[in-house]
């Protein structure tokens, strides 16, 4: 597929999601300005971090009255998944100049790299151009939401109350119906990654960002040492 | 927050989480692509995402457990993204006001 087309596809898809990811950005930009931001600083942040979890983490952390060191180590542990989700787009980056691995890199967000993987499932030809095309709207419309919502912090409702900040847990529940590859496949890999992350979150009092990578990382072993899927 | 400090947090968080992107793909690069390594890899997506859930479910309470039931039926039925994401936000909605 010509990279145009395959960039606009990734643009098209991801929609829906990105309406929820400039529902966040508000959200965010309201939090930044509690933390004394201006609608430039917190545009600036947003396209040079543009990693929403970690933002809205670090910056809460700041209007809890934590130290900007505090802040900096949460807003990395929630961003540690990362590491995981390019490390699974080694085959869409393999072989790609630099500036193609620098801009997919930074590209990297949940929400495109797991449409990608849910569209081809599906069987469909999504590979780099889709993700990047996905990951620009995303990116492109994260700094405009994160700004406009330091500007107008005081007229913006907060997201609970119009049930929006369910919007990725239900987003993500779809996907997963896409990524399903059947239960001789994903049974395993899914059932020990649902089990560690509950044992972890309920038994331990580690951020839950650890737990979400070492239940990632647990069930992709199951499925590496039964050696197929 | 002073401006030095936004400077500190904006530059220190960029940069690592830069390097995490850029060092996934690195480490991922390193290890073979055949085997169980390349079933470990095939399965990740699914198993983080299914993490995530359940990292946010628990955090949650009945009316997020309700909602993510109501999610999962409409997803399994339509395999249809924005609409799974309308009934999700619906059902939480109406959910938290029984509860």
């Amino acid at each position: 597929m010509p990279v145009r087309n395959e960039l606009l596809a990734g643009a098209k898809d991801i929609t829906p999601l990105a309406i929820g990811v400039g529902i966040y950005g508000l959200a965010f930009g309201v939090l930044a300005a509690q933390a004394g931001m201006d609608g430039l600083h917190t545009g600036m942040m947003s396209a040079i971090v543009f990693a929403g979890s970690s933002q809205i983490v670090a910056i809460e952390r700041i209007v809890a009255g934590a130290g900007a060191g505090a802040a900096v180590i949460a807003g990395i542990a929630l961003n540690l998944r990362l590491l995981l989700i390019t490390a699974s787009l080694r085959d869409q980056f393999r072989g790609r100049p630099a500036w193609q691995v620098a801009l997919g890199a930074h590209m990297a967000a949940d929400e495109n790299w797991a449409m990608m993987h849910a569209a081809q499932n599906a069987g469909r030809p999504a590979g780099y151009w889709y993700f990047v095309g996905g990951g620009l709207v995303q990116f492109v419309l994260w700094i405009a939401a994160t700004a406009t919502g330091a500007v107008l912090a005081s007229a913006i409702p907060e997201p609970r109350a119009l049930g929006i900040d369910f919007a990725f847990a239900a987003a993500f529940i779809a996907i997963l119906r896409g990524l399903w590859r059947g239960a001789a496949i994903d049974l395993l890999p899914w059932g020990v990654s649902v089990a560690v992350a509950a044992a972890m979150v309920g038994l331990t009092p580690l951020d839950p960002s650890w737990s979400l990578i070492a239940a990632g990382l647990s069930g992709a072993v199951a499925a590496g040492l039964r050696g197929r899927g | 927050m002073a401006v030095a400090d936004f400077w500190f947090i904006t530059l220190s968080l960029a940069a690592a989480t830069f390097s995490l992107r850029l060092g996934g793909y690195l480490l991922g690069r390193r290890l073979p692509a055949h085997g169980g390594w390349a079933a470990a890899f095939r399965a990740l997506p699914g198993t983080i995402i299914v993490a995530l859930v359940t990292v946010i479910l628990m955090r949650g309470g009945p009316a997020e457990w309700a909602a993510a039931l109501v999610s999962a039926a409409v997803a399994g039925v339509s395999r249809s993204l924005p609409l799974t994401m309308i009934a999700g936000i619906g059902a939480v909605v109406l959910f938290r006001h029984l509860a």
